[in-house]
């Protein structure tokens, strides 16, 4: 019992002198130390690295978009390219893209900023080709040197490639410094905040993994953006976006930045203490029909099987149902507000399921019905909405008489795995841009060897679609803006006919601040990047 | 009825045993005994860990599968030594162990022992403050529910503690956060962005947020690290506080049924007295024994609870690689958790030994 009593003893002995030493000790004016959050601005998104060599993810992506300075940028509200760290950038020939870098920039920690410096990094993340990297975005790269101290020659594959400027803008183009980074391998976090090898609107100051990044107005930026309106900006890191909702709600942070559920966004939009902001979308979210193992006993007995689902579905339902507004019907593989967008789909197939159309096509085709669908779909890739996104249009393919659905769900590792095997005759899947061009909708999907592997104009012979490869091929080196428009609402006609891809809801923009916040409205483009210098407090 | 069996009677010391042998006081003894017994049980465990890590597959391409070829998987696992015979492996990470260094996580490229350091200090914390909880609930209620034995409160206590040991800890938070946040309770994290960064210049910087906030010396910044700290403790401390106040009652209902508390009361000695000063130190003795069986138990509600309450401790992180995927990670983790245990079992026996007189060395 003596220990008990010694033991309670000192809990209360220790309780009092942690008392006495915060009543003695000097208090510290909190504002005043090097410690001020600033604006706080949350996000359940992860940084998965600061480095850009081993990034290529939307966490990562907001991290980089206030460090670094890219070549080209687009400043807020725009989505024409505009001089960063380059004052100008053209092609020289069809294959070589050259582009004058500013005299005087420095990073932060008062290296200059070169041409190789330029160079060193596009090098860096082609030679690293870090699995989680953006190397893959590098791809019509064939070479880069700096010709001079100011002066970059990207030597390309395939001529006039008019999205090569946009690459310039993604996760493929922070310029870091060649001094302190390695050539050889990421650079882990710590390094990297300790390397100060920032150019962009902020610097990092502390950094916790997982947990915070505390970002400092760099006085010394020269680029795109404009001068950051608020110095210090904190962003903290939640794995629950329910906490995330809480505490925005609450006022314990300034912003909530990706990803609320539509629940929590439509609750927050009743509320007083907070505003909902919604920007430009660009994240598509589609079903894919595997060419072989879909239904259908003959390639035409397929094509009417996906036109008639096409006849079938009611995407407004799905958005305002599931969705709550925060997606919108899709009716074309290119999202309304890209440049060249039309609405396909809407042409064809109309807006509201149409079931004597959908029947018709069946019918002209031989399909005897109804029609059994397997579909997959994934939750904790793409969110747990996709249950209730999927069950719907099941239940909307089945109240046309014509399909009966059997929805399976699987975990994400072994879904991309088996969906390139032909496991799924139909699955889910998403796309988030990786700049803002017609073109990053339509050949990632539809050119040969495209990443889809549903074995439409897939590897050469197998199903080979030499019109849309000729059209793909047409659109993305044409320097003529109208003919290269016209030539993409081709391309989505194409879709709409062909319907390797079925397009269901487009993404806006979503971010809940304080009534207090401004700015969040000017940084919701269609670029999507998320930039803090826009974003102040009253 | 764990309680029962550890109060039962034990051979009291013979006045003829030696005091010492061969320099050792018995306690020593015993307590070299218990330690000798502990390293085998970590050796079980840790070889346990291990294999079980390598029987769900091959770590690399769990982590990374989908996203490299073959040849980068097998460029990986060589990096990693995964390629190496599984005795190869064994001997490895034994070895690391006991130089402290449980390796590097796939994912992340992060030391293990760095994250089971930093991490571990704040479920550390977290773990102090859920049984300041457990005490502070199950003791008093404990007291209470025996003193009205069989009567409404009893009943009403003994309902209240199977509820709050039988409610998921993920399920208590979930209510805690409805009720409190509305009036802007904090439902997350372990002290405000600002409070964090301030906290951030502290010399040492422990990593436990009281602490660090104590050194700081900022009342206000002190009352803010306890007001984000309340939720959390309560959450994962009533899970404990509902055991304590069953096995405070049935201990203390016991005791008061023994001879001395009897000659006690025939001596005229106010019930007060009898349960205060003679009953109730006794019927704590178990509730000792219990803590170190409980200290598993908060360890595991510590990942729900942390994911609860984005409590970044290593609870929170074992849930952050298992999402990833990071068997390696997951494996330094669950051993570190492991030792813990181990080592809180030992240390509790200690105190058992001292506190308890029945307890023959």
């Amino acid at each position: 019992m003596r220990i008990f009593r010694r033991g309670i003893a000192l809990i209360a002995v220790s309780a009092l002198a942690g008392v006495t030493l915060a009543a003695c000790g000097q208090s510290k004016d909190s504002d005043t130390a090097d410690s001020g959050a600033g604006l706080v601005v949350g996000t359940t998104d992860k940084v998965v690295s600061i480095d850009p060599a081993g990034a290529y993810d939307n966490g990562s992506m907001t991290v980089q978009t206030q460090v670094y300075q890219y070549l080209l940028n687009f400043p807020a509200g725009s989505t024409e390219l505009t001089p960063d760290a380059a004052s100008k950038c053209d092609f020289d020939t069809p294959t070589t893209y050259v582009c004058t870098i500013k005299p005087g920039l420095k990073f932060a920690n008062g290296n200059d900023l070169t041409a190789s410096d330029v160079a060193f990094s596009f090098k860096r993340i082609v030679d690293i080709n870090d699995p989680n990297g953006p190397a893959s975005l590098l791809g019509n790269m064939k070479s880069v040197e700096a010709t001079d101290d100011s002066t970059v020659t990207f030597t390309l594959n395939a001529e006039n490639d008019q999205t090569f400027g946009q690459i310039l803008v993604t996760s493929a183009g922070p310029i870091v410094d060649e001094e302190t980074y390695p050539a050889d391998k990421v650079m882990d976090d710590a390094a990297a905040v300790k390397a100060q090898g920032f150019s962009g609107p902020y610097t990092i100051g502390k950094y916790t993994k997982g947990q915070i990044a505390q970002f400092k107005a760099n006085a010394d930026y020269d680029g795109a953006y404009n001068k950051a309106k608020t110095k210090e900006i904190t962003l903290t890191t939640y794995s629950d976006a329910n906490n995330l909702k809480l505490d925005v709600q609450n006022g314990k942070i300034d912003v909530a930045w990706r990803s609320l559920t539509p629940t929590d966004i439509a609750s927050l939009g009743k509320s007083d203490k907070v505003k909902v902001h919604k920007g430009a979308g660009g994240e598509l979210r589609y079903i894919v029909f595997n060419m072989k193992t879909m239904p259908g006993d003959n390639d035409a007995q397929k094509l009417a099987i996906r036109q008639a689902m096409a006849s079938s579905l009611d995407r407004e339902e799905l958005s305002t149902q599931v969705y709550k507004g925060t997606y919108t019907p899709a009716y074309s593989a290119v999202p309304q507000g890209q440049t060249g967008a039309v609405e396909s789909f809407k042409d064809k197939y109309g807006d509201k399921p149409d079931k004597a159309a959908a029947k018709k096509l069946l019918d002209d085709a031989g399909v005897k019905t109804p029609v059994d669908i397997k579909l997959q779909y994934n939750t904790d890739h793409y969110g747990s909405s996709s249950t209730e996104e999927y069950n719907m249009v099941k239940r909307q393919l089945e109240d046309s008489g014509l399909f009966t659905v059997d929805l399976q769900s699987t975990e994400y590792v072994t879904y991309s795995e088996e969906r390139v095997k032909d496991a799924y005759p139909m699955f889910q899947l998403g796309w988030f841009p990786d700049f803002p061009d017609a073109d990053n909708y339509v050949t990632p999907f539809f050119a040969p060897n495209n990443f889809l592997q549903s074995h439409y104009n897939f590897a050469g012979d197998d199903n080979p679609v030499p019109e849309m490869t000729a059209l793909l091929k047409s659109e993305a080196t044409d320097p003529d803006k109208d003919s290269r428009i016209a030539t993409l609402k081709k391309i989505q006609d194409l879709v709409a006919d062909q319907i390797p891809i079925l397009p269901l809801l487009t993404g806006a923009q979503v971010a809940v601040g304080g009534t207090d916040v401004e700015g969040l409205e000017e940084t919701l483009d269609p670029a999507f990047k998320f930039r803090f210098t826009s974003l102040s407090k009253s | 009825m764990a309680s029962a069996e550890v109060l039962a009677p034990i051979d009291p010391p013979s006045a003829e045993s030696p005091r010492r042998r061969g320099g050792l006081s018995p306690f020593a003894r015993y307590m070299l005994v218990r330690i000798g017994l502990v390293i085998p049980m970590l050796w079980v465990l840790v070889t346990m860990v291990f294999l079980l890590m390598r029987v769900i597959g091959d770590p690399v391409t769990a982590a990374q599968g989908g996203r490299l070829n073959a040849e980068q998987i097998a460029e990986r696992k060589a990096e990693a030594g995964l390629d190496r015979p599984l005795l190869t492996q064994y001997w490895e990470y034994i070895s690391g162990l006991l130089r402290g260094d449980f390796g590097t996580t796939l994912t992340d490229h992060r030391s293990i022992s760095g994250i089971i350091v930093e991490y571990g200090a704040a479920t550390l914390e977290l773990s102090f403050w859920a049984l300041i909880v457990a005490f502070a609930v199950g003791i008093p209620l404990g007291r209470l529910a025996a003193r009205y034995r069989d009567r409404l409160p009893d009943v009403l206590l003994r309902l209240f503690a199977i509820f709050i040991y039988a409610a998921p800890v993920f399920f208590v938070g979930l209510l805690l956060k409805l009720a409190f946040t509305p009036f802007g309770w904090p439902s997350s994290g372990r002290a405000s962005t600002q409070t964090d960064l301030i906290l951030d210049n502290v010399h040492p910087h422990t990593n436990i947020m009281i602490v660090d906030a104590l050194l700081w010396g900022d009342p206000k910044i002190i009352l803010e690290v306890l007001q984000y700290a309340v939720l959390p403790a309560f959450a994962l401390g009533l899970l404990t506080g509902g055991v304590f106040l069953r096995l405070v009652r049935i201990n203390l209902l016991q005791t008061l049924r023994m001879d001395y508390v009897t000659a006690a009361r025939a001596r005229g000695v106010s019930e007060r007295r009898v349960v205060r000063k003679h009953a109730m130190r006794n019927a704590l003795v178990p509730v000792v024994t219990v803590m170190g069986m409980q200290i598993a138990l908060l360890l595991a509600g510590a990942v729900l609870t942390e994911t609860t309450f984005e409590w970044k401790g290593i609870g929170y992180m074992l849930t952050q690689y298992l999402k990833a995927r990071d068997f390696l990670a997951v494996q330094g983790i669950v051993t570190a958790i492991a030792v813990v245990v181990c080592v809180a079992s030992v240390v509790i026996d200690a105190i058992i030994a001292l506190v308890d007189p029945r307890v023959r060395f």
